[in-house]
């Protein structure tokens, strides 16, 4: 039996902009560790071969330090790496792959396919069909080779592709770097292993897309996983098991906030988050300035504790009650402009009224404190 | 609040006890001179009620050089329709007591009840100041305090907003000013206050984030170019490998070295044409020589055919010159012969005219001579006639200056004798008859009278004699003159050769119409000879002579043949015609001579020639030489012929070959050959500089440095939105926080600003005074000479500021008054700045006032008040009423 690790899209010297500069350098070093976790898992199941289906770099000029790091991580297991370039990190007539070859920064145990030509793995009795990009797009299906590829009689026929998969991937219809939806098949394949979609997906019970190890969006499903495939012998389905390589929960959070129990809700749900979360959380609905002075509590506890917490509170109102105007003892016209800019939430420059409303709101509360 | 009493007992000025009683409850008037005590009766009043009674600060109250005393203010009062007594001692004896209808308080406690009463405030310890004085340190104006209000009304800001307040029923926020404060603060951490520019943190920030902008824009340019190189390099690596593949410049190589032979084997049939050429045209040469030396055996046989045919030509020629001169000569002849006779008949014809000249000249003089003859005889009878006139005006000479003088005497004469006469002494006599009297010498008869012009002998006969003289002395002087102008009167006539006036007149008459005559001669004798007689005389001398010689001329003249009258002008013309042609003919004789000897020189060199050219034509070896250069011509002649045919042949081979192009083609393969080489050459260059290009920046880690600015740029991003957003939330809260106080300030402001109008309207109709938002007045708005003027409080002049401070106060204690609170104003020494007319409209300002407020008016000055409409209370009579007189 041959086992297998599937992985892809380490995206290597990806930069989190979005991120404050601490979280995203946290958020960039997780892609190593990845990485390290994944030779781990290699050398914990005994696979036979790590097959990386492309996008290993996120850019084809990262900084030398970036290059040898990454291929430091493979260390931790010393069987055969089979890689090929993605779109990010195409094999082009100055690439990043070349620039590794010329800093002697590549690992003996790495077969980088630069080409599509066969490699024949002995010791485990099995070719791969390598379809590397060697322009960042094309529109031409790289895997049509497979079809007529010969290959010695008994060993394994393993497809690596870095693209989208036609007519599965609604997002990607009409995307580059196409590959036929039936090459597994055609070409006789026992796996294909597929890169460039960051969740891991089943094509079909020979193609698979592995995702990505570590999540780096909000919106990509099961990222954050690698794939251990078992061949017993050619013509045999594989058996594909998800392994779990991801260490930050991504997440992108909408609530509304309407009634007293909502918030409560949202409070706990803020309470449970941990060091390994990633969260955007978008706030709707209206606050009374009680409420709201608990959510900032509330949401400043959980930025200590979540690897980073963004809040969107452009569509959130405050609804200052009766008591507290009372609390914040603002009569006269102070209070007239409390009135107004409550009702002026609503309008155009709604966001800016509800800012004010909530500094006020502050001062006046600040002013509370200071003459009890 | 109404003062009735007030009493003030070893307080300052007053050591012993001085009292006001009977306060009006409208106004009151105190006067007295400087120093009398006024100042220190206000503060009596002020020391009451601000300072407290146990302080020790207040030494100043103690009268000058006393110690040991205890200075007491008694007050009685009516507030709220309660009567209050305020009595307070200092410093010896400190008490205070309060009494309120009957009900008595003390110490602390009626302090605190008095302040609370007027709205003012206590120092905890110390003496009391400016910002403790609340509302009656605004209406208790201090001497020369007027126009100070800002600061009163700053202290007592409060007091008057909560009336404002309280009259509106309406509340400001509590603690606005603070918010509004607090508010512009975080505004000026983030914006100017003025222009609502990014400053400080967040002007950094978005400087920065431009410059991150910036950077990431240079980085993703270089990161594209990167790209661009990348792919070129792709494209010169597959460029190279088909040519190695193709290598097209072998081709070209031996394409060109056929070429350069083709153009070699061209260019040697070129040099072999050019050397044919060369034999040709020395044939040719040789061909010309030849033709030349046979066309000069010719040429010798034709030249002796020319002389001759010359010859005979020039012979005929000067034959008939020859015949020409000879005709020549005879018209000469001919000519010269007339020309002769013509010159005869010239003379005669000159001889007649000068006679003809001569006859008419003596004609001319004959009757000249007559006219001049006539003339003289008339000028000569003239000047007889002018010479007798002489004779007879020579013996009457008189001068009309002395007939003038004549009758000038005689009228003066008469005078003197009618004068004499008057002056004369009248003898009157009356003789008896027969009786006689002699007077010098005169006997007078009978009746008479005589006048007496001098003395004179009257004789009596029998009686002796009377001598009388007459007795003015005038009548001698008188008889004097008379005598002796009678005797310059007979002078004159015997001068003038006359006896009398009237002769004279006469004479002078006659004189003038001789004179007359005189002048009518000597102009006909001008008109007659103007020269003068001699010269007349002269002119008919020379005329006669003249005529003389002449007839003698024409005498001689005449005495030549008679002959027919000529012609004269018709003889010069024909004269002149034949002289004309004698010289025509002249010319042509010359020209004839000239022409005849030139053809006999022609004739001369013609046959001189003709005999060269012909021993020429007969030498002896001439026949031979001319054989040999025919033969000689018919052989070369063969050869060129040759030459030409070889030339013909190269020229077509030439043709076909067409170097020029083959030379192109060479030039042309040989570049291509390059060009290849040298792109090839190229190319391998470019890909190596690429390559080490790409390798070095490649190396930077560019999309890495990229991915952390382009992390930096958008953290900065967010960063600045977040300031944006707090700095627009800010400035929407201060505007509106703004904007809601302005308008509270402007509604509490009303029923101040309504007051003021009340009385403003007294003063300067039609101004308007603005207040800020502390209620103190900050502008004043009036109609100037040059349309609405608006002008700052502090910049009105001083008497301006002081009565606008009055009526200021005056409108806060209506204010007061209206919210149910204490009024009672008092002005020491106020509005001594105001003008006449000023200070009566303050009047009736204060006499307004007064019919709501109590007012205590303290004046050095009696007589500016005495309009006021009460009593003025001297403050001396008062002192003396309380027997004390003010210490030093």
């Amino acid at each position: 039996m041959i086992r297998l690790l599937h992985t892809a899209d380490w995206q290597i010297g990806k930069p989190f902009g979005q991120f404050e500069p601490d979280e995203a350098a946290l958020l960039s070093e997780a892609r190593f560790l990845a990485v390290e976790r994944l030779a781990m898992l290699a050398t914990e199941h005994q696979v036979d071969a790590v097959l990386v289906a492309g996008d290993v770099f996120d850019a084809q000029t990262v900084a030398d330090k970036t290059l040898h790091r990454l291929f430091n991580a493979l260390a931790g297991f010393p069987g055969p790496w089979v890689m090929i370039p993605g779109n990010h990190d195409a094999a082009l007539a100055e690439s990043v792959w070349r620039r590794a070859e010329r800093l002697d920064a590549l690992p003996t145990n790495l077969h980088l396919c630069l080409r599509p030509e066969p490699l024949h793995l002995e010791a485990a009795n099995l070719v791969v069909l390598p379809a590397p990009l060697t322009q960042r797009h094309t529109y031409q299906d790289l895997t049509d080779w497979f079809d007529l590829a010969a290959t010695p009689e008994g060993a394994l026929r393993i497809g690596l592709a870095h693209g989208s998969v036609e007519g599965i991937l609604i997002e990607s219809i009409d995307s580059p770097n196409p590959i036929a939806q039936d090459r597994a098949d055609k070409a006789r394949l026992d796996y294909l292993a597929l890169g460039d979609w960051h969740g891991a997906k089943r094509i079909d019970a020979r193609s698979w897309y592995a995702g990505t190890p570590e999540p780096d969006r909000f919106k990509a499903n099961d990222a954050g996983r690698a794939l251990l495939v078992e061949l017993d012998a050619p013509g045999t389905e594989p058996r594909v098991t998800q392994l779990e390589t991801g260490r930050y929960r991504w997440r992108q959070e909408t609530r509304t906030l309407r009634v007293a129990s909502d918030l409560d809700a949202l409070l706990e749900w803020l309470a449970a988050l941990g060091g390994d979360d990633v969260v955007a959380l978008i706030l709707e609905g209206s606050l009374d300035l009680a409420a709201h002075r608990r959510l900032e509590t509330a949401l400043g506890q959980a930025r200590g504790r979540a690897r980073s917490l963004r809040v969107d509170t452009q569509a959130l109102r405050l609804e200052p009650t009766v008591e507290d105007l009372d609390a914040l003892a603002a009569d006269g016209y102070v209070g007239e402009v409390i009135d107004e800019l409550r009702e002026q939430q609503g309008g155009s420059e709604g966001a800016v009224a509800r800012d004010a409303l909530a500094l006020l709101a502050g001062l006046l509360d600040e002013r509370k404190e200071k003459r009890p | 609040m109404r003062l009735s009493k007030l009493r003030v007992e070893q307080f300052k000025r007053f050591r012993s006890g001085v009292e006001l009683d009977h306060l009006d409850p409208g106004l009151n008037l105190f006067t007295g001179p400087n120093e009398a005590g006024k100042s220190t009766l206000v503060a009596a009043i002020r020391a009451a009620f601000f300072e407290r009674h146990r302080s020790s600060n207040v030494d100043e109250l103690r009268p000058w050089g006393e110690s040991g005393v205890a200075p007491t203010v008694m007050l009685e009062f009516e507030l709220d329709g309660r009567f209050h007594r305020l009595t307070k001692s200092f410093l010896a004896r400190k008490r205070c007591e309060l009494l309120i209808d009957g009900e008595r308080f003390e110490g602390d406690d009626a302090e605190e009840r008095i302040k609370d009463l007027l709205g003012f405030q206590q120092p905890s310890r110390g003496a009391s100041k400016a910002e403790h004085w609340g509302i009656p340190g605004l209406l208790w104006i201090r001497q020369g305090d007027a126009q100070e209000i800002r600061p009163a009304v700053e202290h007592a800001t409060d007091q008057l907003r909560s009336a404002l307040e309280r009259s509106l029923g309406e509340v400001a926020a509590s603690g606005g000013d603070e918010l509004i404060s607090r508010v512009e603060a975080l505004r000026l951490e983030l914006l100017t206050a003025a222009t609502g520019k990014p400053r400080g943190e967040f002007e950094r920030a978005l400087k920065q984030r431009d410059t991150l902008s910036t950077q990431l824009d240079e980085l993703d340019e270089q990161i594209s170019r990167y790209r661009q190189r990348v792919d070129e390099l792709a494209r010169l690596r597959a460029e190279h490998q088909r040519d190695q593949r193709e290598a097209p410049s072998r081709a070209l190589r031996e394409r060109l070295e056929a070429a350069e032979d083709q153009l070699r084997q061209a260019h040697e049939r070129q040099r072999r044409l050019a050397d044919e050429r060369l034999r040709a045209e020395q044939i040719e040469a040789r061909i010309r020589l030849l033709r030349e030396r046979l066309e000069s055996f010719t040429a010798q046989r034709l030249a002796v055919d020319e002389r001759r045919q010359a010859l005979t030509l020039s012979t005929q020629a000067l034959a008939s010159a020859n015949a020409e001169l000879a005709a020549w000569r005879g018209r000469l002849e001919q000519v010269d012969r007339a020309r002769r006779h013509s010159r005869d008949r010239l003379r005669q014809a000159r001889q007649q005219a000068s006679r003809a000249q001569l006859a008419q000249r003596i004609e001319r003089l004959d009757d000249e001579l007559d006219q001049r003859q006539r003339r003289l005889v008339q000028v000569e009878s003239a000047g007889q006639r002018a010479r007798k006139l002489a004779e007879l005006r020579g013996t009457s000479a008189i001068e009309a200056s002395e007939v003038e003088a004549l009758r000038a005497e005689q009228a003066r004469l008469r005078e003197l004798e009618i004068e004499r006469r008057a002056a004369a002494t009248l003898l009157d006599f009356s003789l008896d008859e027969q009786q006689r009297i002699e007077l010098d010498g005169e006997p007078l008869e009978g009746q008479g009278e005589r006048r007496l012009l001098g003395p004179a002998t009257l004789r009596l006969p029998g009686l002796g004699t009377l001598r009388i003289t007459p007795g003015g002395a005038n009548l001698s002087s008188l008889g004097a003159r008379h005598r002796e102008l009678s005797e310059l009167h007979a002078e004159r006539l015997a001068r003038l050769g006359v006896d009398s006036l009237h002769r004279a007149e006469a004479r002078l008459v006659e004189q003038r119409e001789l004179d007359s005559e005189a002048r009518a001669l000597e102009a006909t004798l001008a008109a007659l000879a103007p020269a003068g007689v001699e010269a007349l005389r002269e002119e008919c001398a020379a005329r006669r002579q003249e005529r003389e010689t002449l007839i003698r001329t024409l005498a001689e003249l005449t005495t030549e043949a008679r002959e027919p009258a000529l012609d004269i002008a018709a003889v010069e013309a024909e004269d002149e015609r034949l002289d004309g042609e004698l010289r025509e003919v002249d010319q042509a004789l010359r020209q004839a001579q000239l022409r005849a000897s030139r053809a006999q020189v022609q004739c001369d060199v013609d046959e001189r020639e003709l005999a060269t050219a012909q021993a020429a034509l007969e030498a002896p070896e001439r026949t031979a030489r001319l054989d040999a250069g025919h033969r000689e011509e018919t052989e070369t002649n063969a050869e060129l012929a040759t030459q030409l045919a070889r030339i013909e042949a190269l020229e077509r081979k030439l043709e076909a070959d067409q170097p020029e192009i083959l030379a192109q083609d060479v030039e042309r393969l040989k570049r291509s050959v390059q060009q290849q080489e040298r792109r090839f050459a190229e190319r391998r260059e470019a890909m190596t500089r690429l390559e080490v290009e790409l390798e070095s920046l490649g190396a930077q880690g560019l999309e890495e440095r990229r991915a952390e600015l382009a992390r930096d740029l958008a953290q900065l991003t967010r960063r600045c939105d977040e300031l944006e957003r707090r700095a627009r939330a800010l400035d929407l809260l201060l505007e509106r926080l703004r904007d809601k106080r302005q308008r509270l300030t402007q509604r509490l402001q009303a029923p101040l600003v309504h007051h003021l109008e009340r009385y403003l309207r007294l003063l300067l109709p039609e101004a308007r005074l603005e207040l800020d938002e502390g209620l103190a007045p900050v502008s004043l708005t009036r109609p100037g000479a040059h349309g609405v003027e608006h002008g700052d409080f502090d910049q009105l002049s001083f008497g301006a500021r002081e009565q606008m401070g009055v009526i200021s106060r005056l409108a806060y204690a209506d204010l007061l008054k209206e919210a149910g609170r204490p009024t009672l104003l008092i002005l020491d020494d106020a509005l001594v700045h105001a003008d006449e007319s000023r200070l009566a409209q303050m009047k009736r300002v204060l006499f307004d006032a007064a019919t709501r407020h109590q007012l205590l008016i303290f004046s050095c000055h009696p007589e500016a008040w005495a309009d006021l409409g009460v009593a003025e209370r001297r403050i001396p009579d008062l002192v003396h009423a309380g027997q004390d007189a003010p210490t030093r």
